[in-house]
């Protein structure tokens, strides 16, 4: 098995070189650069512009600013932000992790409610139950997450209006004031507390669609295994409907889904970036606007890379998983 | 008894696959009804100079944010009549200090006609005409205004904006599937064919190999692919000799050495390659290394930091066409890949086999014999790749790097919604029904996909 997760690790190399190269060459085929804008500047020299081109390498030919960031990279260094004038990495390690925390609690509550869910709608086929939950899965992937983050904050809104209270968040990730001190100076477990409740509804609305998508596929994979002569095998020999369908069926149903992790991963973090942009969550998406509007070359290489590895381990993980939970995959 | 023999007789009218398809399709309730919404909002599209009572640009700045117009059905005295409108006016309530559209039906009442000539506009583009859903002479005279769903920022009627819009949100769903099929196919066929059967890249002049080479083709293209390849490694050298100099300029110690050690070691690997060594490149790995690059990338990032690509003062055409492009280039990795699977499974099929064993190219191959064996699993999975673009297209456009104004979608309508601010928001929901488009656009489209992979799917016999 080590020797798998050393090849798979092996073979992710090519393609994050790949991935960065085609991020970096876009980039650069934008017209301008950071220092472009400085130069309308009345208050920058011509020489202090010259200097900061020198920097941060801007003068040379692109493929040597590559070969440079991968040198920096190579030895732990995301470069320098230009706008922010600061390495990157303490830039956007906070952003990163607010967005994890998006996709972790998405990706916990998604798999809490649709495999229970799925298994019920394949259990009750066609009962009023399974057809309501088929027209909600349909509508809750058909929903562009914005517009529902939208009606999110809609509701919020409109609920802390008519009672008065504050019940939901609206946007934002922390509160300026936790039990009557300032944010930083609550203990952590208020703190905790707070971001918490600022993340439901976006974890909510962020979880819609997949948790809708993986119920249908929960739902199929339920009713084809449930067909399977080994179930009848089982009930024939007298087993409990409930042994049937949770110790048998479920273990070769859910396997699929464990595999679509690789899928939903994907989806999760670019569809956590509208959300983010919508409720104004600190997160990686609204920051990556900014840098990228402001040609900050070195902070969108640190997003994307950032992102394009924990996308890649994603998937890794997703894979082993796989060859955990279903005996019949082999690693070779 | 010399009656004809009914040979076909119990055996019922045989049909073919498409009939059976149609067939089978017919039953699903939910795939048709999804199939007509998508009828309806297409002719609407269409018809959106009709359907709209102003043209697309056309703006009351006086009337930023105003609610939809108020509709009367019952005249003074509380009898049905034609539905009418008032007058309205902006003006500060004294007593709250808010800008209120206040309506004034003793000015006057402005029946609303159906099928009257309003403001000429060009149908299809080129067919001159002023027909218009509703309206009436008061509405080109401004004598009253007739906002339905009320307006936008910049006092523009949003259900005219939204059928305007929908012409953009709808076809950019098709345009982008056809142009990442075409792309798709292309690869996926190519990667299929030739999956396993390196191609020969270039052959070093020194190796024997070469000689070989000279003595298979006319040996006149064959010197000058040597010279093509020749040129393209001498390109390649140099672009590494000017990032070497470049590199080394500005490092010290350690990195400088590492780096001119890797980079004499890369100009040497050419050398030999040039010199002794015959490249072989497996087309298929090339290319589905490149669907995973794409795949690896966060797809909102990747579109994201391609927009920056679309030059910011261009006609509203080029613009469609250019997130066109970006949305494909983004998305075409996965049907290459599923066309790249079929053909795999494809080409080993006798017929594959007995047509390449008849003397077909491969091209022919390819065109004739595979690609349509593939055809019923691509429609389906074209008709649930479309709202995916429809919603790539709407949140792209919704961040403002999609559609620009003074054009329409749907997405950028929704962000008018986002940008008033969050104080403002219980007071314009009339913003949010764009969003309520998307989202029916989208439904109808996976209904009607779910149907027809229910109907085109060959082992179901029903």
């Amino acid at each position: 098995m080590w020797s798998y997760i050393v090849r798979r690790l092996l073979q992710l190399v090519p393609t994050f070189f790949g991935a960065t190269l085609l991020a970096f060459i876009i980039i650069q085929l934008a017209p301008g650069d950071f220092v472009t804008r400085l130069e309308l500047d009345p208050t920058q020299t011509r020489e202090s512009i010259a200097s900061l081109r020198r920097e941060f390498a801007l003068d040379q030919p692109w493929t040597v600013q590559y070969a440079k960031w991968v040198s920096g990279v190579l030895q732990g260094k995301l470069g320098l932000s230009l706008s922010y004038k600061a390495d990157v990495w303490k830039v956007i390690w906070p952003r990163i992790l607010n967005s994890m925390v998006l996709v972790v609690l998405s990706t916990l509550l998604i798999y809490l409610v649709a495999i229970p869910v799925g298994v019920y709608s394949a259990v009750r086929q066609y009962s009023i139950g399974d057809r309501v939950l088929t027209v909600l899965a349909f509508i809750g992937v058909a929903i562009p997450n914005f517009f529902f983050a939208l009606i999110m904050l809609f509701v919020a809104v409109w609920l802390n209006d008519t009672t008065g209270m504050k019940l939901l968040p609206i946007g934002g990730m922390t509160s300026e004031f936790v039990g009557g001190v300032p944010y930083l100076q609550a203990p952590w477990w208020q703190r905790t507390l707070n971001v918490l409740w600022h993340a439901l509804p976006v974890v909510l609305v962020l979880a819609t669609t997949g948790t809708a998508g993986l119920i249908r596929v929960m739902r199929g994979q339920m009713l084809e295994v449930l067909n399977q002569d080994y179930i009848r095998t089982a009930r024939a020999k007298g087993v409990s409907e409930r042994v049937a369908v949770y110790k048998h069926a479920l273990r070769n149903a859910v396997i699929p889904l464990v595999a679509g992790i690789g899928f939903l991963l994907p989806g999760l973090i670019g569809g956590a970036g509208l959300i983010e942009v919508v409720m104004a969550w600190p997160g990686i998406t609204p920051m990556l606007l900014d840098a990228i509007s402001a040609v900050d070359l070195y902070l969108v290489m640190g997003f994307i890379t950032v992102t394009t590895i924990l996308l890649m381990l994603g998937n890794l993980l997703s894979d082993l998983l796989l060859a955990w939970v279903d005996p019949r995959i082999r690693y070779n | 008894m010399t009656g004809k023999i009914e040979l076909r007789e119990g055996i019922g009218k045989s049909e073919s696959f498409f009939q059976m398809a149609w067939r089978r399709f017919r039953r699903h309730p939910l795939a048709r009804l999804g199939g007509w919404v998508l009828l309806v909002l297409y002719l609407g599209a269409l018809f959106a100079d009709f359907l709209a009572p102003y043209p697309e640009g056309k703006s009351f700045r006086q009337f930023s944010y105003a609610p939809p117009t108020q509709v009367f059905w019952r005249d003074a005295d509380g009898r049905l009549t034609r539905p009418y409108v008032c007058a309205s006016e902006r003006k500060r309530n004294p007593e709250t200090f808010r800008v209120e559209v206040t309506t004034d039906c003793s000015q006057g009442r402005y029946p609303i006609y159906f099928f009257v000539h309003g403001e000429p506009y060009k149908f299809l583009g080129f067919i001159p005409a002023n027909l218009r859903l509703m309206g009436g002479d008061w509405l080109v005279s401004e004598q009253a205004h007739l906002f339905i769903w009320g307006t936008d920022d910049f006092g523009r009627d949003l259900w005219g904006r939204i059928w305007y819009g929908s012409r953009v949100s709808l076809t950019v769903g098709i345009f982008a599937t056809v142009l990442a099929l075409l792309i798709g196919v292309f690869l996926g066929g190519i990667a299929g064919l030739y999956a396993g059967k390196p191609v020969t890249l270039s052959v070093g002049f020194a190796s024997p190999e070469f000689r070989h080479y000279l003595r298979r083709g006319h040996p006149f293209a064959a010197w000058l692919k040597a010279l093509g390849w020749t040129l393209v490694w001498l390109g390649l050298a140099g672009l590494i000799w000017i990032t070497l100099q470049g590199f080394l300029q500005s490092s010290l110690g350690l990195e400088a050495i590492l780096a001119g050690a890797i980079g004499v070691g890369l100009l040497g690997a050419i050398g030999y390659f040039l010199v002794w060594q015959t490249v072989k490149l497996d087309l298929d790995t090339l290319i589905m290394r490149t669907t995973e690059v794409l795949a690896a990338i966060p797809d909102l990032f990747l579109l994201i930091t391609l927009s920056v690509l679309i030059p910011q003062d261009i006609p509203p055409a080029t613009r469609f066409i250019l997130v066109v492009s970006i949305l494909s280039f983004v998305n075409w990795g996965g049907l290459a890949r599923t066309v790249r699977s079929q053909v795999l499974q494809l080409r080993e099929m006798e017929y594959a086999q007995a047509a390449q064993a008849l003397g077909a190219s491969e091209a022919r191959t390819l065109i004739r014999h595979i690609l349509p064996g593939t055809f019923t699993y691509l429609i389906v999975v074209v008709t649930l790749s479309i709202p995916g673009f429809i919603l790539a297209e709407s949140g792209l456009s919704f961040l403002g790097l999609g559609i620009q104004e003074p054009a329409s979608s749907w997405g950028l309508l929704l962000s008018k919604a986002q940008q008033t601010g969050i104080i403002a928001f219980t007071e314009r929901p009339w913003l949010l029904i764009p969003g309520l488009f998307i989202l029916i656009a989208v439904l109808a489209y996976n209904l009607l996909g779910d149907g027809l992979r229910d109907a085109l799917d060959p082992r179901s016999r029903r």
